[in-house]
């Protein structure tokens, strides 16, 4: 390991006005199932450290993954020069440290890495047996658990010195179905860091009965629909579009909610938060890369947009203090969630004349342009007429932008599900939006 | 040397000694630079250096791995032995000795990333920005991101394979933002290559490829929304191979067909496409963005023609797959880096020269879309659904390009779009593009001429 006094020493020595170290140690167990053995199975030990320094006012930075003693007057010199040839202007920040930071509970759960290997295998190959005897249509599983701890010290030479542990498990369960006709795949991950909370039935049920369901489906003639998003295919949405809330992106001029402080930029019925110290979040956090304790905020409350998300930097340019949300040298929310409405899931689908239950979105990194907001992605669900589902639907896409739709919401689920996108959702109805099918 | 030969002995040794039957060392170095610049100013610079040694064993179908940023002796031999206890067989198979190093000789840089002064690089993004920023009035704001990326492997295993190479990466990403009246657009261009600054300083003219982002900007900014139900569709040469590579490409890795997950499994010598199309996935392209001397294997890169005149004539072979599918491998197995198990993945994908030509497609199209700019893409490889966004688009009226759209995408599946292709233009092109998989980011290649799909849904806002 670097020595990272002397690190500091020879940072000073060489004229470097502030530093900062961001140590992280992960490791890593993943093993996965196919056929009912065990079909890989992997270890992983890793550390990086980031150093950030200032010198003449211009941060630079340099990360690596060799922490050997030798290395450090290349750091100093690699960061010198970075720093030399910066000529932003914003401001280059090292931070003193607040004076309080909330504990988040249960990050780190000793238990979980107690549990012999050998029991997580056999809970996957009992998901495994109970995939393949769910349906004979089933025709191709593949399991998989992955468990994580990760531990970070952030330390800097205003003297402040912090830690976080967490760790997570996370089960993915995929199937291929088919029938004589059609082949369809199902999909789900359940993140946890209580083994406990695993329930193999509740998972074999949802993805493989989703996937069964949507056997034969066939797009709908193009056309405006009245959708309801599930919880997950709202999450991709926002998992495109969430940088629009960083100010970052607003100071630069490509979020499309510049200018928009305090105006209405959804329907009375929408409430966006960041919960940084949310339960059962591996991603949970009481502090931010840059040392800033988390909060919780509003960003939209009933329509109207509250706050961007802040570092260090842009908070300094707004004249504002920093939201916390200053994450690996750029701005993301921690643990991203649209509140629950009042109306039951039955309720939504009841009030559907002709619409469409949009259950999954694709290609979220390339159909949706953060910028101008507009999306058209491909989609999948099922075809609602009258409040009642009467057929499975496929290759659409669904287009619109991301504003209006937000406008457009009218009714909002009383459930939020926790997603892979580390993005909580409920389901939600919007008016009418534009598919193109057949 | 990465790593002493005579610990890579060991490290093989200790991972056979408890009844696996394949070992493989990989061992890591990777200097990268980013340098990111808005409005012209330069916003970041960073450094970075990799270092790590991941181990594999195998017994038939199964496979550990496991990997370690630590250099220490004890620590990789610990890591070795941990991965070997998840065999039990007193069957030992024995470790050919290692082979004489082989040093990949080709996909060379003249002027190696180390050696550019940062300076020297900052002046250069600063003449893409000029290019890009002066375009237009309408241009409010320009990224520029410029990448280079020095890896050096060694790669080992107990079949007696032992190799080294240094593999170069230089990008440069110019994103120019258009905006008026609270709309804003976007346009981008991202060159890149398999060699070093000699590419992107005496190569390619970077105020050309700046002008073109924001002419693209300015272009979609004064673009009508896209109609949408199903057309003909004419995609462009260069990134248009991205629909290949989605929605064909990546169902032909062994990753899918071993687990029997893919649409062309049991497809080998059948007709998959129309006779016009014949697809090749070339991993020896000189210093191409996905050329290697050697798949992360170990093994050579080759060139796999994977479809001939409409015939399936190869997979994507890596060696584990290989195996349930008894299959060779291709030297198409690759990673991002050593946290990754390699897997079979593409390298360079291209679509060949057919025998229309441009003017001819378009004069033969009465209606449709011209796909002139394709964005990414994702494909199910369960079923071969696939979408993918059309960054530059436009309408074809009577056989002739007419009003530019925007927003649209295009959706389809990828078991049938390769019957519906039924012109091929000459003028094969190609662009660089990153590729997403089981085992990571990897650097590939997209290419294709200009081609004719007859029917595919195109998703816009506007009415059908």
């Amino acid at each position: 390991m670097l020595n990272i006094d002397k690190l500091f020493q020879v940072a000073k020595e060489k004229g470097i006005e502030d530093i900062q170290v961001f140590l992280s140690n992960s490791t890593n167990l993943s093993v996965e199932i196919f056929e009912g053995e065990v079909d890989k199975y992997e270890i992983a030990d890793n550390s990086s450290l980031t150093v950030k320094g200032i010198f003449n006012g211009k941060m630079g930075v340099y990360s690596t993954e060799v922490m050997e003693d030798e290395l450090i007057e290349e750091i100093v010199d690699t960061i010198i020069a970075s720093a030399k040839v910066i000529d932003s202007l914003d401001d280059a920040i090292i931070y003193e440290g607040d004076e309080h930071y909330e504990e988040v509970e249960g990050l780190y759960n000793e238990e979980l890495s107690q549990i012999d290997v050998t029991k997580k295998i056999e809970m996957l190959k009992e998901l495994d047996g109970k995939f393949h005897n769910y349906d004979k249509r089933v025709k191709n599983v593949e399991t998989s658990y992955t468990e994580t701890i990760n531990s970070i010290l952030l330390q800097n030479s205003k003297g402040l010195k912090l830690h976080n542990k967490a760790n997570a498990s996370y089960i993915v369960g995929q199937v291929i179905v088919a029938d004589d006709k059609d082949q369809r795949t199902g999909f789900d991950v359940k993140i946890t860091n209580d083994f406990n909370d695993y329930n193999t039935d509740e998972l074999v049920e949802t993805i493989t009965s989703n996937a069964l369901n949507s056997l034969g489906a066939e797009p709908v003639p193009s056309n405006n629909y009245e959708i309801v998003f599930s919880g997950l295919s709202l999450a991709t949405l926002f998992s495109a579009f969430q940088n629009v809330f960083s100010a970052q992106a607003v100071q630069k001029g490509i979020s499309l909610l510049k200018g928009k402080l305090g105006e209405t930029v959804g329907s009375e019925l929408i409430n966006i938060v960041d919960d940084p110290l949310m339960k059962k979040s591996a991603s949970s956090r009481s502090f931010d890369d840059e040392g800033v304790a988390t909060k919780f905020k509003y960003l939209v409350e009933k329509g109207t947009l509250k706050t961007y998300l802040h570092n260090l930097v842009t908070a300094k340019k707004d004249g504002v203090k920093s939201t916390g949300n200053g994450f690996g040298g750029g701005i993301r929310s921690v643990n991203l969630k649209v509140e629950p409405g009042t109306s039951s899931f039955e309720e939504i689908m009841a009030s559907v004349k002709d619409g469409i239950y949009i259950t999954n979105v694709q290609g979220a990194h390339a159909g949706a342009n953060p910028v101008s907001g507009d999306f058209s992605l491909q989609a999948a669900g099922y075809y609602v007429v009258d409040g009642k589902i009467v057929s499975p639907v496929a290759l659409i896409t669904v287009a619109g932008n991301f504003l209006q739709m937000l406008k457009d919401v009218v009714m909002v689920g009383d459930e939020a599900k926790m997603t892979y996108y580390g993005i909580t959702c409920p389901s939600v109805k919007v008016k009418s939006m534009m598919v193109s099918g057949k | 040397m990465l790593l002493e030969k005579k610990l890579i002995e060991d490290l093989l040794d200790a991972g056979l000694s408890r009844g696996a039957d394949f070992a493989e060392v990989f061992v890591e170095e990777t200097d990268s630079t980013l340098l990111q610049s808005l409005s012209g100013r330069l916003e970041k610079a960073n450094s970075s250096k990799l270092f790590g040694v991941g181990i594999r064993l195998a017994k038939k179908f199964q496979t550990v791995y496991g990997y370690t940023n630590s250099q220490n002796p004890a620590d990789l031999l610990k890591l070795a032995e941990d991965l070997s206890k998840s065999f039990n067989d007193d069957k030992l198979t024995k470790r050919t000795p290692l082979m004489e190093l082989e040093v990949g000789p080709r996909h060379n840089a003249e002027i190696k990333p180390q050696d550019v002064p940062l300076t020297e690089k900052v002046a250069y993004m600063k003449k893409a920005y000029k290019a890009a920023s002066e375009y237009d009035e309408v241009i409010q704001q320009v990224i520029i991101n410029l990448l280079d990326n020095t890896q050096n492997v060694l790669i080992a295993n107990s079949e007696g394979r032992f190799v080294t190479e240094t593999r170069y990466r230089v990008r440069i990403t110019v994103g120019a933002v258009a905006a008026k009246d609270g709309v804003m657009q976007t346009g981008g261009v991202a060159p890149g290559s398999g060699k070093g600054y000699e590419y992107l300083f005496n190569e390619i003219d970077i105020e050309e490829y700046g002008k073109e982002a924001g002419r693209i900007a300015v272009t979609m900014l004064n673009a009508e929304e896209c109609p949408s139900g199903v057309m003909p569709v004419v995609i462009h040469n260069g990134f248009g191979g991205v629909i290949f590579h989605e929605a064909c490409g990546h169902p032909l890795e062994a990753t899918s067909v071993a687990k029997n997950a893919s649409v062309f499994c049991n497809k080998m010598g059948t007709k998959v496409a129309s006779d016009i199309l014949t697809a090749i996935d070339d991993g020896t392209l000189e210093n191409r963005w996905g050329s290697a001397n050697y798949d992360d294997e170990g093994y050579p890169q080759q060139r796999r023609v994977l479809i001939e005149k409409g015939i399936l004539k190869s997979y994507m072979v890596d060696k584990i797959n290989g195996r349930r599918m008894n299959a060779a491998p291709t030297g198409s197995s690759r990673r991002q880096n050593y946290k990754f198990a390699p897997t079979s993945r593409m390298s360079n994908t291209y679509i060949d020269n057919g025998e229309s030509t441009f003017d001819e497609i378009i004069a033969a199209t009465e209606y449709g879309l011209f796909a002139a700019k394709l964005g990414g893409g994702s494909v199910n490889p369960g079923n071969g659904d696939f979408n993918f966004a059309v960054m530059e688009g436009y309408m074809i009226r009577d056989g002739k390009i007419a009003e530019p759209v925007r927003g649209a995408s295009l959706v389809g599946n990828g078991g049938n779009i390769l019957y519906k292709i039924d012109m091929i233009a000459n003028n094969l092109d190609s662009a660089r593009g990153m590729c997403g998989s089981a085992s990571g980011s990897i650097p590939a290649d997209v290419g294709q001429p200009t081609l004719r799909v007859t029917g595919i849904t195109v998703g816009g806002k506007r009415g059908a």
